[in-house]
């Protein structure tokens, strides 16, 4: 489980992450994020939509109501210019502290 | 094992939801998204074998309390400058019914200050007599404006219909009060 500092974080771009497969509807980024994390990322899973809502008012991203297969209908998340120039910072900065972590721990391994 | 109460999932939900709409904090589209959030998690969890209710339970479980989420949707919902500028409105409007009273006390002033002053025409002392009355329209304008403010964002009246209202308003009341003052002079 993340601690809830980390969560705040890595909220943003790990929904721009996923948006870059394609267009998703909330319950489905969720589905996902849970799905790749091996189950590490669990949400409190209404907070993702204010922060969706934040997003869309940021240009970041844009939404659609549809009608999905299911017949109800869902409202889809997809990436816009501006996410994706955001997603590459954030892509940066992440790297950053990885690599800055990784060659750490490789240094003293035995802190670890 | 035969099922002692029937699970109503639809009934369930819609009481779930019902908190939501009851929040000032949640827009209509956002008490749709969260339904159809919970349904698909509802089915999804279906599939896995659970039951309607164990499968609702679990899923609004998981969307977490409505006491949680609000301060976050209130963030984000948060249209502060249509609410800003019902206050402004409401102040230039309160402002103006003082000025027009204020107007209404001139012939009481002139007349107290000149050696022989002619009567007060009749409708300048019925409008002299009614100004109190001119605190009614910023009181019910305050009204209106908390009316706004408890209204859920994405169905509250923008303050463009306030300000025409007002504008409005103030015009009507001061057409008879300029004529008012004027008759007066006049004579």
């Amino acid at each position: 489980m993340l601690t809830k500092e980390l969560v705040a974080a890595s909220t943003v771009p790990l929904v721009l992450s996923v948006l870059t497969e394609g267009e998703n509807y909330g319950y489905a980024l969720i589905q996902r994020v849970r799905e790749l994390s091996g189950g590490k990322i669990e949400w409190t899973e209404g907070m993702l939509y204010p922060v969706l809502h934040w997003m869309e008012k940021e240009d970041l991203i844009e939404s659609e109501w549809r009608e999905a297969e299911t017949g109800r209908k869902r409202k889809y998340y997809r990436l816009r210019k501006e996410g994706r120039k955001a997603l590459q910072e954030e892509k940066q900065q992440w790297m950053s502290v990885h690599e800055t972590l990784t060659k750490l721990w490789k240094m003293y391994p035995s802190s670890t | 094992m035969e099922n002692v109460s029937q699970f109503d999932l639809n009934a369930s939900l819609g009481l779930w939801l019902e908190r939501l709409v009851q929040s000032p904090h949640f827009r209509n589209e956002n008490v749709a998204e969260m339904e159809s959030h919970v349904r698909d998690s509802v089915t999804k969890l279906q599939s896995h074998g659970l039951s309607e209710e164990e499968s609702f339970l679990i899923a609004i479980r998981r969307v977490g309390s409505v006491g949680k989420l609000e301060p976050e949707f209130a963030k984000v919902n948060r249209s502060s400058r249509n609410l800003i500028l019902h206050g402004v409105i409401l102040s230039f409007f309160s402002v103006g019914c003082w000025i027009l009273w204020a107007l209404l006390l001139v012939p009481r002033i002139f007349e107290k200050i000149s050696s022989d002053p002619p009567p007060l025409p009749a409708f300048t002392r019925l409008l002299i007599g009614c100004r109190d009355f001119l605190g009614v329209p910023p009181l019910l304008a305050l009204v209106y404006c908390l009316y706004v403010f408890i209204k859920k964002s994405d169905v509250r009246p923008s303050w463009k219909r306030f300000l025409a209202a007002t504008v409005g308003a103030i015009l009507l009341l001061a057409f008879p009060i300029i004529v008012a003052v004027l008759l007066y002079f006049v004579e």
